[in-house]
């Protein structure tokens, strides 16, 4: 119930102060969308519900991955896939590889029943980041939304119906042991160029990189690379730094979403993960136990 | 299955919609929790019972029913729905929440789930008191606009 207060205090003056915001004098480069003249945008404003249409659910576009459930999901299982070579493969060490191991989820090449995993999600945990980042399924059924404040920027997941935050007010990033490590971390962006720049530490390691139990330690810094590249584009490239699990920086695939002005009018599906709904499907529906119960 | 219609029609544009919709609603909501590895997708089994329970809630609708057997002997049974509460009202599937209601006679088609002796099952085709249901993707999404 605090959360949810908390939302409708911090998100409803944002939602209301956006067109303000958008409307401020831009300091840098307007640009026109090819298509339609008249769509004039700023590539310093992220602002919108933006719609993944690049492989989901993963950090990294690995093989036997998210992106072979999707395909398989699709009808497209025997189809051949396209595959990041730069990232294909998560450079482990073998404490790292060890934890992957441990981690059994319900998603991608080692999809396992619910009931024989430990997805954090099962729990109703939050996804933290970055998983709240690459985990969002398709829209407009759940994916995210920006909004930007003169010294913050909100990240808005419709799934868990959670936030995570990021400072733009000129701070510098604390350094890891002045943080407590938190569900979403501490983050810090800036703009080089057009590109939004978000620097995080303090992590809590009890989540996951994303659906397939990529792991990390509380150690892992995080930077993302947003580049909104045209009117209705707007990508991501995420690289994380954790040398106990992981034995060079670890790239995500560029993940591409596309602006919804459509689904933002009509859709607000509010998915929290509610524990009394999540606790009793599992054991009565996904565990298959309904007959079985006293 | 293809659709041969001419590139800009509106009927074209407007199935695309809907199959663009259905496929990455019915990815979406197979994509929670495993699905694909809880039921065996491959395989259905009809069965005829009295609804107990109705639940329109996330993360998936689920349907409680009670079976009775050649000896007379009640066996409880589950259903989930693929899609979410709100993708169902999106898609215009045609009933609502309330339609289902307890000791209402049901004809459930469902893929069975994997674990032996479970009584749980993930809906294909519903029959509720002779009227068939939808509860997969259906009509286009409404836009927000109606």
């Amino acid at each position: 119930m605090m959360r949810q207060c908390f939302l409708v205090v911090v998100i409803s003056p944002v939602v209301l102060l956006s067109p303000i915001l958008i409307a401020q004098p831009a300091q840098h480069e307007k640009s026109t969308k090819a298509q339609d003249k008249t769509a004039v945008f700023d590539r310093h404003d992220l602002t919108g519900k933006w719609n993944r249409v690049s492989p989901f659910q993963t950090y990294s576009n690995v093989p036997g991955g998210a992106n072979e459930l999707q395909a398989y999901l699709l009808g497209q299982a025997s189809a051949p896939q396209k595959l990041d070579v730069e990232t294909a493969e998560a450079p482990f060490t073998p404490e790292g590889k060890a934890k992957f191991d441990k981690n059994i989820p319900s998603y991608g090449r080692r999809i396992t029943a619910p009931m024989l995993g430990n997805d954090p999600q099962a729990m109703c945990d939050p996804w933290g980041v970055p998983r709240m980042l690459n985990g969002q399924v398709a829209g407009p059924h759940a994916t995210i939304e920006i909004f930007q404040l003169p010294d913050r920027m909100f990240t808005f997941s419709q799934w868990h119906h959670d936030y995570r935050m990021v400072w733009t007010d000129g701070r510098q990033l604390p350094k890891l042991d002045e943080v407590e490590p938190r569900w979403n971390g501490y983050s810090v962006g800036k703009w080089e160029g057009d590109t939004f720049v978000v620097n995080s530490v303090g992590f809590d390691d009890r989540t996951w990189l994303d659906h397939n139990g990529y792991p990390h330690t509380d150690q892992m810094r995080l930077e993302e690379r947003y580049r909104r590249l045209d009117a209705e584009t707007l990508e991501l490239v995420m690289t994380i730094t954790d040398p106990q699990y992981y034995s060079k920086p670890f790239r995500s695939d560029t993940k591409i979403w596309k602006l919804d002005r459509e689904g933002a009018k009509a859709w607000d599906e509010q998915i929290y993960c509610v524990p009394s709904e999540e606790f009793k499907f599992n054991k009565l529906i996904r565990d298959g136990g309904v007959g079985k119960q006293p | 299955m293809v659709l041969l219609l001419p590139e800009d029609s509106g009927m074209r544009k407007h199935l695309m919609k809907f199959w663009i919709v259905g496929v990455i609603g019915s990815a979406a909501a197979f994509a929670h929790h495993g699905t694909s590895v809880t039921y065996q997708t491959d395989k259905t089994i009809t069965l005829t019972g009295t609804v107990t329970e109705f639940s329109f809630s996330y993360p998936h609708p689920q349907l409680y029913f009670d079976v009775k057997d050649a000896d007379g002997n009640i066996q409880h049974w589950g259903s989930e729905f693929a899609p979410t509460p709100l993708m169902m009202k999106q898609m215009n599937v045609g009933w609502a929440r309330d339609t289902i209601k307890t000791g209402d006679t049901i004809t459930i088609t469902c893929n069975p789930h994997r674990v032996p002796g479970s009584t749980a099952c993930l809906a294909k085709e519903l029959v509720v008191n002779g009227k068939k249901l939808t509860v997969g993707p259906g009509r286009p999404p409404a836009t927000g606009k109606e």
